[in-house]
């Protein structure tokens, strides 16, 4: 009788029951010969992060230069109600919401995957210059530069230009180590100072509307960006699961990878494809927020266990970061509004500090 | 564990280069099934590179390693790792990991996404803990383990993967001698139960004294291989290290034992 088995007992006849209990710290659920294995601490932190994030998205609807009550929240968000309240609550504030969790988990995971390609926590795409390339192109796009493509096609192309700039630089051998962030921080300063040079070779309204691609905001976002990342995210999401078995093995030394039967290869170009088009698509809603890509991963990573790549926490810590950072980058200042990036750059600066200074963990 | 049949790993005309420098050089070389081969030679001699090399890690510049007659470069990472295990010199793996943790990892070429978990999976978790003595410790993160258990725990690691063949890359380089012993003696026992092993040594008398077949190399090619007893002799210690010796043999066991060693001029 095939049933999903909690704790791997099952009743198939024949089988030796004591020897499919799961290893410590597993649930283990079997239904004839699959048998998937779900780590019990991971669940809780990802449901403990869901339910801060729900939480603070609730804050986020109900507080602003309009603050809600959750009596006048609840219709609102069905729709029905004052009609003021609801305009704020589905027209200004969830939509926004929505690309505060796209971006954020976007970020999130890219960074992720970065730092566990990278074998280094402080490669992530906002440092190692994906962001820079990213806004370079953005701006380039909007003060009329060069091709005329939209300013989020713009930042796409940007982002996979830096990042093959980078992974042609530290090629050879070491593709992850020292080299490839050294290269990554190199080119970051490149595009950094070729976007400098751009608004500063165009008048000040140019100026002006390029200036949401160099800081990050949730304000200037377009639809058709956010509709593209949640797309992008819907599918980058379940395929970074996907090579989750494999960037479990890959945190090991090279040698040690290949040994466990990893295709390296091969799974470094999907891993960085997919991180440069998750940071491409996330930075062409919100400019360059790419602090969440160092912040979020590294909450995940200290409440999860060590056994994986904690991809799906990291996706809820990113979104929760990105939801309090603007939400604060919203209230702090009222009614003026403090930009996101501005916000996760205040927090993620000592932020970097602590992990440069941290002893790491024993 | 179930006696394999013969996985006949040879390497054929190998030719491996580090960038233009060729390292290793037209080699030929076969390990015995079943036994134990020891690749000995001098520092930069091209032994770590040739065990790469027949690990699949560096890949021909010419010739081929063939594992049963099939080019290793046709198999996927995943066929390779089911048959072929290897402990490579700077083995890390990521922070907080117990003992099962690590050893489980060994089982990733045989799982799946919808095959995480199976019975022969958690045999060969089980056996391997136990082969290397490490029930005690198997949850005991890697961190807080002494050397010599570190190293046994990377070796159980290779053992869960169950593969007829295991190479190792000087697996005693940082252990003391008891722990050294430790590991021999594991090693020893794997071949005992029909692995094939490879293992580069650094330390002759070890080799010795634990390998079946000896293969001796210098500036990347074989100088001499065989039995130890047959193999070691005054005049390869001293072609191969430029070492003076008189060379004595065990009495229980017919090893050949170096002693009166000087260095030569």
């Amino acid at each position: 009788m095939d049933v999903w088995t909690l704790w791997g007992r099952t009743s198939t006849a024949g089988e030796e029951a004591q020897c499919l209990s799961a290893p410590s710290g597993y649930w283990q659920f079997s239904i004839g010969a699959v048998s998937v294995l779900i780590e019990r601490r991971g669940l809780w932190v990802s449901g403990l992060l869901l339910s801060v994030l729900l939480l603070a998205s609730l804050g986020y609807l109900a507080l602003g230069t309009e603050t809600l009550s959750l009596a006048a929240l609840w219709p609102a968000l069905q729709g029905n109600g004052d009609p003021f309240s609801v305009f704020i609550v589905q027209e200004l504030r969830l939509p926004r919401l929505a690309a505060a969790w796209w971006t954020g988990a976007a970020f999130a995971v890219a960074g992720c995957l970065m730092q566990t390609l990278a074998r280094n926590r402080l490669a992530t795409p906002g440092i190692i210059g994906i962001d820079n390339g990213a806004t370079a192109f953005a701006v380039a796009s909007v003060v009329g530069l060069g091709v005329s493509l939209a300013p989020p096609a713009m930042a796409l192309i940007g982002s996979a230009t830096a990042a093959s700039i980078t992974f042609g630089l530290a090629s050879g051998n070491d593709t992850r180590g020292y080299r490839f962030i050294v290269a990554g921080i190199g080119i970051g300063a490149v595009f950094g100072a070729v976007t400098q040079l751009l608004l500063s070779q165009v008048d000040i309204d140019s100026a002006n509307a390029a200036y949401p691609w160099t800081v990050g905001t949730l304000n200037a976002r377009s639809l058709g960006a956010v509709n593209l990342l949640f797309a992008g995210l819907l599918l980058g999401l379940p395929a970074a699961i996907a090579l989750g078995r494999s960037l479990s093995g890959m945190r090991f030394s090279d040698a040690v990878a290949a040994g466990m039967g990893i295709p390296l290869k091969h799974r470094r170009i999907q891993v960085l494809t997919l991180a440069v088009l998750l940071t491409a698509l996330a930075v062409a809603v919100a400019g360059p927020v790419g602090m969440v890509g160092l912040i979020g991963p590294e909450i995940a990573r200290s409440l999860s266990s060590p056994r994986g790549v904690p991809l799906v926490a990291s996706a809820l810590a990113g979104a929760l970061v990105m939801v309090l950072a603007d939400l604060v980058g919203r209230l702090l200042l009222a009614p003026v509004e403090l930009p996101v990036g501005i916000v996760t750059a205040l927090v993620g600066g000592p932020w970097l500090l602590c992990i440069l200074l941290r002893p790491s963990r024993s | 564990m179930s006696a394999q049949p013969a996985y006949l790993l040879e390497a054929k005309a190998l030719c491996l280069a580090h960038g233009k420098t060729a390292v290793i050089d037209a080699l030929n070389l076969t390990l015995p099934p079943g036994r134990v081969t020891a690749i000995v030679g001098p520092n930069g001699c091209g032994k770590s590179t040739l065990l790469a090399g027949l690990a699949r890690l560096h890949s021909p510049n010419e010739g081929a390693v063939c594992l049963d007659g099939v080019d290793i470069q046709h198999l996927s990472a995943r066929d390779l790792a089911q048959r072929l295990a290897l402990l490579p010199q700077e083995a890390s793996a990521p922070e907080g990991l117990t003992v099962a943790d690590l050893v489980r990892f060994g089982r990733q070429p045989h799982q799946g996404w919808l095959r995480q978990w199976s019975v022969e999976d958690r045999h060969a978790v089980a056996e391997a803990l136990s082969s290397a003595g490490l029930d005690e410790l198997a949850d005991r993160p890697l961190e807080a383990l002494s050397g010599g258990q570190r190293q046994r725990a990377w070796i159980a690691m290779t053992i869960a993967q169950q593969t007829p063949l295991l190479l190792l890359d000087e697996p005693t380089s940082a252990l003391d001698l008891g722990h050294q012993l430790e590991v021999f003696e594991l090693i020893r026992s794997l071949a005992g139960r029909g692995r094939t092993i490879g293992v580069v040594l650094h330390d002759l008398a070890s080799a010795c004294r634990y390998a079946d077949h000896l293969v001796a190399m210098r500036d990347g090619c074989i100088v001499a291989q065989g039995a130890p007893a047959d193999v070691v002799t005054e005049a390869l210690v001293a072609e191969l290290y430029g070492v003076a010796c008189t060379l004595l043999h065990d009495p229980s066991t017919g090893a050949p034992i170096l002693t009166g060693l000087r260095r030569l001029p």
